[in-house]
């Protein structure tokens, strides 16, 4: 069959195709080599993770390494270690709900109808003053659960939120001083904040957690917990702050001018005209801010908190495990990578929105 | 009106406002001094810097020169400094590199590639570095004992480390080898971007920056060659020796593993960075240089590298700072990197506030100085009459 | 003349603006030299002068969007000093209209034109909306209220900012160039939207290059060379027999062709 025999779309769709894959001999062996690759790696987890793997909690180190694949039997007996850590087993069902009651927070946000300073205020507090009830108990009937036993995904979201909701704040008060008239305070702000953002988180977060302490009063310590809370939602604030300065670069400066030709104040310019516009030039950088402060969660794994990561370590690194770490490491990616890779397709669809948008001004 | 006039003058608020401000940080700061200087007495702990100078005690896993228990403090933390910069350096040109192939195949046109770069994107960008950390480590420690190693090309791995065949040497021959390499390839960027060779023909501004580099490759080689002794071999092959290997030069799993993680997660991200360089390059622009009768290859080295790369450089050195900061993990596999020696310290010297001091004073430097070093780069070959976006 | 209670205390017998000795650097420039201009109610002027004579410059000190150094500018017998509350009252009472329109992009025609009475006058909603309503009709655009500024033309774009300055019931309006970014089919139906207003007693102070509207409209024609005002007369004498050859010059290249 020759390509000039069929219709013409279809004819140069072929053509085009057959250029892009087999166009000159460079491209044949890069379509080989990439296909051989995929291929290999389709194969791969299809035999490793489906066909020769164990699944059901009654599998042992002896009928995994039988089967020679994955050994899924580690997540059905040790799901609730890793999802919810040493939370008391009686009580993890107030984790999951807490879990639920995030990702209810999460989506709402994610509505463009919510998209005003009052609503998103209320929603995230909402969520966070339930989360915590659930979480923390000692009202309603619910068993008090001390934050050191919290663990697992509530503790990964809820460092996430908290990250946010605090960070979030702070980011526009650091960003409004960032631009102020007045030089002192718009240079000291841009000091701090470049040099927050040119330390490493895990150095603020153990600061926080080991040097605060001697700094504060006694009455300002409280748990360690939300010192590093603390000290993650400033790290946020600091990238987030000069993203919303990108922001309100973007804005004609003409905008801050017609409205104080008007006679609104100060706070009414802000809050008004000059965040709004800030916020939604700046959107999809924040989603990804947002997605990278995410990600940034585990790293207090490292100052001695058990979340989803460090929970997960735990599944595997007693003695009869020993050997399934693959498959843990992949349950606990897999949540994150839904949870990361969900929340960048939506910025990249809300970039796309915004685009089309434009292009109708 | 209400009040007196003054409290609403212009002048009156800029500088109660400002005024204000700074005496609210001060406060705020010698507050926090205050507090920590009592409590400190209350532990018994005295501040200063004296510690530097007495041995610390405990051993450093990894170091690019030797150290010891009796050694001071302040060489510890030059060593963890140098272990910072050394995965740093690793870990950004791995990643450039990876990055580089990963974003050409992203924004060429054969599908299958294209395919396949998406797939390394979305998998490596999409998951905590940390998370990819443990699982490399925790895949490196479960490779087989020494005595089942496995081997390739003269080099072994197992559960101990990776074995490559090592060059017969002193570490210190080592590190004037490599001291000489950098010094000619900051003689050559010194060269390519110093606004005070702009009137010197590029080529010949370029030919001297490759003499640079070249005589500083000469210069370690001739350190390797004087540092050797004539009576070893030049190579050992790590091999077996009972239950332990010997020979070779080895690589722990904590080194490799996070460089590995760095390397990979890095390489993600540059790649979409290069993608989007190459994204920015108009249509208009190959196609002049096609009408031109330019070749495919002439067409990408001549218009479209050098073009993208500009508009990428602003982006990638905001990466590499971030990628330096990111060598801090190796704290969670057992790394001493700069972080972690000063992690250490604090738990057996108690004085936090200076160890604390030093890491800042150690990350402000070092993101400041590879910051001013790109953010010079970016200037020099940014296009005359554009403005520059500069950033970092 | 309003229905809005007052809040200020201006002195609606004095000068509508008086400016004396005013004085104006950008670092070493020297922006504006020693102005004098009085412009009493219900008086029209228009300035002109080539760019960057400092005609946008003076206008914009007289609501403060620009600082000035030195001088004197008063406002209904109000003078602008130091003084935050001075300036917050000047601008209740001056409106103005700008080059780019300036309008807020994230708020509907309706609610650019409601936002600053509601916030500043503290009026209610209904009665804002109202009296939006009653501007926008008056500028020919009330059907538009629902639309974004996105979606309109230049000119209509135009003609909501000059609503907008509207509902805030000012006594004194300021135009800085509003015809400049206009394309030319859309000037006319600005400059007729301009001459409506001043042939209702609208005291206005215009920055513009039409010299048929100065011609039409201005009870002067003030023309501003850098930085200082060079000539003053009503428009047929500036028309006629201008005194300065600058204004000459400047004249022969405008209306040259």
């Amino acid at each position: 069959m020759t390509a000039s025999s069929l219709p013409g779309g279809q004819s140069a769709r072929l053509r085009r195709l057959r250029r892009d894959y087999f166009g000159s001999p460079l491209a044949v062996l890069m379509t080989l080599l990439s296909a051989a690759v995929i291929a290999w790696i389709g194969w791969f987890l299809l035999d490793w993770g489906v066909i020769r793997a164990t699944f059901g909690a009654d599998g042992t180190q002896e009928t995994c390494v039988a089967h020679g694949g994955a050994c899924w039997s580690v997540i059905a007996v040790r799901w609730r270690v890793i999802l919810f850590g040493i939370y008391p087993y009686e009580e993890q069902w107030r984790s999951a709900l807490a879990c639920v009651v995030v990702g209810v927070v999460i989506l709402l946000s994610c509505l463009p109808r919510m998209w005003s300073f009052g609503r998103l205020a209320l929603v995230w507090v909402l969520g966070t003053v339930i989360f915590y009830t659930l979480m923390r108990g000692g009202v309603l009937g619910l068993v008090p659960v001390n934050e050191q036993q919290w663990g697992g995904l509530p503790l990964t979201l809820f460092i996430f939120v908290a990250t946010g909701i605090i960070g979030m704040p702070l980011a526009i008060g650091l960003a409004l001083l960032r631009r102020s008239e007045y030089p002192v305070i718009a240079r000291v702000t841009g000091w701090i904040i470049d040099t927050i953002r040119s330390l490493p988180l895990l150095s603020i977060l153990f600061t926080c957690a080991i040097v605060l302490p001697f700094m504060l009063p006694g009455f300002l310590i409280g748990e360690k917990l939300y010192r590093v809370l603390f000290g993650a939602a400033l790290f946020f604030a600091a990238y987030q702050a000069e993203i919303i300065r990108g922001g309100f670069q973007g804005i004609p400066k003409g905008q801050e001018e017609a409205a104080k030709a008007l006679g609104l104040t100060y706070w009414h310019r802000t809050f008004r005209i000059v965040l709004p516009q800030a916020f939604r030039l700046a959107l999809p950088a924040t989603i990804n801010q947002f997605v990278i402060a995410f990600m940034e969660t585990s790293l207090i794994v490292v100052v001695g908190f058990m979340e989803l990561l460090a929970a997960g370590n735990t599944a595997f690194k007693t003695g009869e495990w020993k050997f399934a770490y693959a498959e843990v490491y992949v349950f606990i990616a897999a949540i994150y990578f839904a949870f990361v890779f969900g929340l960048s397709r939506y910025g990249a669809y809300l970039e796309a929105r915004m685009n089309v948008g434009h292009r109708k001004d | 009106m209400t009040g007196p006039s003054f409290l609403r003058s212009r002048a009156f608020r800029r500088v109660t406002l400002q005024a204000g401000f700074v005496a609210g940080l001060l406060l705020l700061v010698l507050a926090a001094t205050l507090t920590a200087r009592t409590n400190l007495a209350t532990q018994g702990l005295t501040s200063g810097f004296d510690f530097l100078w007495k041995s610390t005690g405990w051993e450093m896993n990894f170091s690019l020169l030797p150290t010891t228990t009796a050694d001071p403090y302040w060489w510890y933390l030059l060593m963890g400094l140098m272990n910072t910069l050394f995965m740093g350096t690793l870990g950004l040109a791995g990643a450039s590199v990876l990055g580089l192939v990963v974003g050409l195949m992203r924004s060429g046109r054969n599908p299958a590639a294209r395919l396949l770069g998406t797939i390394y994107i979305e998998i490596f960008r999409n998951l905590p570095l940390i998370l990819q950390l443990f699982f490399w480590y925790a895949m490196a420690n479960a490779l087989p004992a020494p005595r089942a190693s496995i081997a390739f090309g003269g080099a072994l791995i197992n559960a101990r480390g990776l074995y490559l065949p090592g060059l017969m040497v002193g570490p210190g021959t080592v590190a004037l080898a490599v001291l000489s390499g950098l010094v000619g390839l900051g003689l050559a960027i010194w060269v390519l971007t110093a606004r005070r060779f702009n009137r010197v023909e590029p080529r010949g501004q370029r030919r001297v920056a490759l003499l640079a580099v070249l005589a500083g490759l000469i210069g370690a080689g001739v350190f390797v060659v004087l540092g050797h002794d004539p009576a070893d071999a030049w190579v050992t092959l790590p091999a077996l020796q009972g239950l332990k290997i010997d020979g070779g030069f080895r690589i722990q799993p904590e080194f490799y593993a996070l460089a590995i993680a760095i390397t990979t997660y890095g390489a993600a991200y540059v790649g979409e960075i290069v993608r989007g360089g190459f994204k920015s390059v108009g249509r208009g622009q190959m196609e002049a240089a096609a009408a031109l009768g330019l070749s495919s290859w002439h067409i990408f080295t001549r218009v479209r590298l050098p073009l993208a790369f500009r508009a990428m450089l602003p982006i990638l050195i905001n990466q590499y700072v971030w990628l330096i900061k990111a060598t801090t993990l190796g704290i969670a596999v057992g790394f001493s990197d700069f972080f972690m020696v000063i992690a250490s310290s604090i738990n057996h010297s108690g004085q936090t506030f200076e160890f604390i001091g030093i890491l800042m004073a150690g990350f402000l430097l070092i993101n400041f100085s590879l910051a001013a070093v790109l953010n010079r780069l970016n200037r020099a070959i940014a296009l005359k009459g554009h403005q520059t976006t500069g950033s970092a | 003349m309003s229905a809005i209670a007052r809040t200020n205390v201006m002195d609606l017998t004095a000068p509508a603006i008086e400016i004396t000795d005013l004085n104006k650097y950008y670092g070493t420039f020297h922006a504006l030299r020693s102005i004098n201009l009085t412009v009493s109610k219900g008086e029209k002027v228009v300035v002109c002068g080539p760019s960057g004579s400092g005609k946008s410059t003076m206008i914009r000190c007289i609501n403060q969007l620009e600082e000035h150094d030195s001088g004197a500018i008063r406002v209904f017998g109000t003078q602008l000093d130091d003084n935050l509350g001075s300036i917050d009252e000047i601008r209740r009472e001056v409106g103005m209209v700008f080059q780019q329109f300036n309008l807020f992009p994230h708020m509907t025609v309706l609610e650019n034109c409601t936002l600053a009475p509601m916030l500043v006058r503290k009026i209610s909603r209904a009665e804002a909306e109202a009296t939006a309503m009653r501007y926008l009709e008056k500028v020919r655009i009330p059907d538009q209220a629902q639309k974004f500024p996105g979606q309109l033309s230049g000119g209509q774009q135009q003609r909501v900012a000059i609503a907008r300055a509207l509902c805030m019931q000012p006594e004194i309006l300021l135009f800085d160039e509003p015809t400049s970014a206009l394309d030319p089919e859309m000037i006319a139906e600005v400059l007729d939207v301009m001459v409506t207003l001043a042939q209702e007693g609208m005291t206005m102070v215009c920055v513009t290059h039409e010299m048929g509207f100065a011609r039409k409209v201005a009870d002067r024609v003030i023309f501003m060379d850098k930085g200082e005002i060079i000539e003053e007369a009503p428009p047929e004498e500036f028309f006629g027999q201008p005194k300065s050859d600058r204004t000459r010059l400047f004249l022969s290249q405008v209306l040259g062709h």
